[in-house]
């Protein structure tokens, strides 16, 4: 085994005529990846899904906050083809501009809680002893709480509102993250070039975040695709418990919570937010799915 | 690896699942929506909205389930909050007099009664039968026990404001200048000075055992004893009431075993509650849930008059809404037609004073109609033309949130900028009965019915100078001594035309002062199974089950 690592570090060395190899590294993971039918629907639906948070104010039919107070409740027609809220809102348009909403909040938490997960992992897995016993306790603890229950606690806790969930969503991701970087660091801190370069006297933070880092990334872009799917449900539960969007913006929580007092008369009201959110939250868990195979060089 | 391929095919399952659920739901309701346009929500001259065609029905036990919107959040009757908890106290405690369906009085404990030509002498005679759930006599001396509670500043109860005025400076006035028991079962109130709605008053007057207070004092709240047709049995708060017959009441003995009172502040659960069984009697039921249960055959809509009025208070301490241009923008911002559209189908009134029609002394008001134009207007000339940001309270019930939303909608349009916050109704109650200095209000979605179905009920807690919170629900702040002036002149006049006068000028007033948002007057609308009788809403909002049926 080491022999092999070996050899392939003083093939990997010489100079610039190898360079591109390191394209065709990329060009095979994309041919590698395109095999899996449902990872590519997933990864175009996501990119479409994030063309309408982009576009959608400008291609919706209607003003989200617009009513028609003489059409309420009213189900999928040529007018209004998702039908209207108990407001006479436009549930497209509503769903439509509320996916930047939901979106940014599900990614912007997600990248808050990979930042300090990860730095937690490195820092655990690369200093070992009572830095990484202190960190993994604390993310034991962290484990015992169900994740929605814990963002719950935490809303609770700093009080409702979007940048709150944002928070608690945050919160809940540092652990999972601390843990799975922590074993990915472990791994490549036993490599031989780590050994290298610290024989040729680089610093540990140079150590840490230069050579052991790039080594944790393919693990960090496969749970993050899984996590963002993870949060997007978890901000509209908290939406939907009343936690999170104000019961005014069109958030797909929020619109679920307030179709489900008509779903005997206005089930278009709770099927499309469902559709949306569950769809989008399929999405991002294949794609991550197929990553995980793509970059896996075991799963060859 | 394993584990997610599991979640993967877990969550297709469940999207299978929820799509067929989904589609079921879709074909029933499409069938609903055809009877909904041959049914349209016209008002039945019976008071039904929509009759049953099975009125055979059976109950399947004798338990009564009653479903309400808000929460019972006191059974202290001498400190009651609003109609809900009226509602609940009235299973269990008895009054003097009280109103019958008609809204007329008639005796209760009180087998008659005599006023003096003064109007200043009124001398009860007491039922001699009647006993407290705790076994202890009722007699005179309990209505004496039970006034001398309510007047005991220490107790600080919310009745004590119904007997006690707070004058301008601070000193207190008694309205009663005496109580006296000439024999065991007569009971003389002497009043200082004319107070014409004094009798209706008596209709909030719940005689508590007396043995029972001096157990528990304050904590009766949580040991309810009385002498009612019900026996308290359990209260969780926030989640339901339950009482038991009482075998032993003086009056009809109840039809059914027990009444539990259980709060689904959802109007969806409600409606359906009443459609599986799991609830007898709902309210209310919101006209945007009728098309639900139109096509079951054992369940009947009815529709009331009622009394209980919809508006925004206006803290007129802000300094934007100090301005009356803006307050009246306000108003003309708002299309009510809408409203009553939007949140009642129609089956609601837009409101044309203070105070609904049914309010003796009501005087109709020229309308603020919507008319942007003018409020835009408005606003410009009060310097606001860009408009400002506002907060606005109100319950998280699902109904009220639709309100609030409507409001933000309709001020959106001359630029104020509305945040809407949701909240328990016992976290709004504790954020505005708090000193005038800590005050954090702007706008608060709200609705009252007087019980006592006076003007003086309907407009003095609101409005009346002295009335400002933390003492009572003042919460536009208004504060004018000339209105103070009209409101008590008109209490204090035994001549009728006379006191019409001074309360339609005090209507004109406050109407144009605009302390509030004026929206509409609701029509109550309840649902029961077609087995249950004798269950009904009061106008004011406050539901009555003492003589509740089932049919077995």
């Amino acid at each position: 085994m080491q022999k092999t690592m070996i050899n392939k570090n003083i093939t990997l060395k010489p100079g610039a005529e190898e360079l591109p190899k390191a394209k065709n590294r990329f060009v095979e993971l994309a041919k590698k990846f395109s095999k899996r039918k449902t990872a590519v629907a997933a990864l175009i639906f996501i990119i479409f899904i994030i063309l309408v948070a982009i576009a959608a104010p400008s291609f919706v039919p209607y003003d989200p906050g617009a009513s028609d107070y003489f059409a309420v409740l009213q189900g999928p027609s040529k007018a209004h083809i998702w039908g209207t809220d108990e407001l006479g809102q436009d549930v497209f348009s509503r769903l439509m501009v509320g996916t930047r909403l939901s979106l940014s909040s599900a990614l912007i938490a997600t990248i808050v809680g990979t930042a300090f997960g990860v730095l937690l992992g490195l820092l655990a897995g690369f200093y070992g002893g009572i830095i990484d016993s202190a960190i993994m306790r604390f993310c034991d603890v962290m484990f015992a709480f169900p994740d929605i229950l814990l963002a719950i606690a935490v809303v609770a806790v700093i009080g409702p509102g979007m940048i709150n969930v944002m928070i608690a969503v945050a919160v809940f991701t540092v652990p999972s993250f601390a843990r799975i970087i922590r074993s990915a660091t472990l791994s490549v801190k036993s490599q031989l070039y780590i050994e290298v370069a610290r024989s040729l006297g680089c610093s540990n933070t140079r150590i840490l975040f230069v050579h052991v880092f790039p080594g944790t990334i393919q693990t960090m872009i496969v749970n993050f695709t899984m996590r963002v799917g993870t949060a997007i449900l978890a901000a509209s539960s908290l939406s939907f418990l009343g936690f999170g969007a104000n019961v005014t913006e069109p958030d797909w929580g929020a619109m679920l919570s307030t179709g489900r007092n008509y779903l005997n008369t206005a089930p278009h009201m709770v099927l499309f937010p469902g559709i949306l959110i569950f769809l989008t939250v399929l999405a991002f868990n294949l794609l991550g799915d197929g990553l995980r195979d793509t970059l896996d060089p075991k799963l060859n | 690896m394993k584990r997610k391929k599991l979640v993967a095919l877990a969550l297709v399952g469940v999207m299978a699942l929820s799509l067929a659920a989904c589609g079921n739901k879709e074909e029933k309701s499409s069938t609903k929506s055809e009877t909904k346009t041959e049914g349209t929500t016209a008002k039945a001259e019976d008071g039904y909205l929509i009759k049953a065609s099975n009125q055979d029905a059976k109950s399947k036990d004798n338990d009564l389930v009653i479903a309400i919107e808000g929460s019972v959040s006191s059974l202290d009757p001498a400190n009651i909050p609003d109609t809900n908890a009226i509602s609940a106290t009235r299973g269990i405690y008895d009054t003097l007099v009280k109103f019958n369906r008609d809204l007329e009085l008639e005796g209760s404990l009180a087998e008659k009664w005599e006023i003096s030509d003064d109007s200043l002498t009124y001398t009860f005679h007491l039922r001699k039968d009647v006993k407290f759930h705790d076994g202890t006599d009722f007699n005179a001396q309990a209505i004496v026990s039970n006034y001398e509670r309510i007047i005991d500043k220490e107790n600080n109860l919310r009745q004590r404001r119904t007997y006690i005025v707070t004058n301008a400076d601070g000193s207190e006035k008694n309205r009663i200048e005496s109580i006296e028991t000439p024999d065991d079962y007569t009971v003389v109130y002497k009043l200082t000075e004319a107070w014409a709605p004094f009798i209706n008053r008596l209709t909030q007057f719940c005689v508590i055992s007396p043995k029972a207070l001096e157990e528990h004092g304050n904590a009766i709240m949580n040991n309810p004893v009385g002498t009612g047709a019900f026996k308290f049995q359990e209260w969780e708060e926030g989640d339901h009431t339950t009482m038991v017959k009482n075998e032993d009441y003086w009056g009809e003995v109840p039809s059914v075993d027990s009444v539990t009172i259980r709060e689904v502040p959802e109007a969806g659960s409600r409606t359906a509650m009443l459609q599986t069984g799991e609830a007898d009697f709902i309210y209310p039921i919101p006209s945007d849930q009728i098309a639900a249960v139109e096509g079951s055959d054992d369940i009947n809509v009815h529709i009331d008059d009622s009394n209980i009025m919809r508006y925004v208070t206006l803290n007129m301490n802000l300094p934007e809404l100090s301005d009356v241009k803006v307050r009246q923008a306000m108003n003309y911002a708002i299309d009510k037609e809408a409203y009553v559209q939007v949140m009642y189908n129609g089956n609601a009134k837009v409101a044309t004073s203070l105070v609904p029609s049914i309010i003796h002394g009501y005087q109709e008001q020229e309308a603020y109609t919507y008319d942007l134009e003018k409020a835009k207007e408005l606003m410009k000339e009060a310097g606001y033309e860009d408009g400002f940001k506002l907060t606005l309270w109100g319950d998280n019930t699902s109904q009220e949130i639709k309100g609030m939303t409507f409001v933000k909608q309709q001020l959106e349009q001359i630029n104020i900028d509305v945040e809407v916050l949701p909240m328990e109704p016992a976290t709004v109650s504790d954020k505005i009965y708090v000193d005038k200095d800590e005050a954090e209000i702007n706008m608060w979605y709200v609705n009252w019915s007087a019980s006592d179905f006076t003007m003086d009920g309907s407009l003095r807690s609101l409005l009346y100078s002295t009335m400002v919170p933390p003492t009572s629900a003042n919460t536009a702040y208004y504060e004018n001594p000339e209105f103070d002036a009209l409101l008590d002149d008109g209490l204090h006049t035994a001549d009728e035309s006379e006191q019409k006068d001074y309360y339609a000028k005090a209507q004109k007033m406050a109407w144009e002062a605009a302390p509030w948002l004026f929206l509409g007057n609701d029509e109550v609308l309840y649902s029961t199974k077609s087995y249950v009788s004798d269950v009904y809403v009061l106008p004011d909002g406050a539901f009555t089950f003492s003589e509740a049926k089932l049919a077995q």
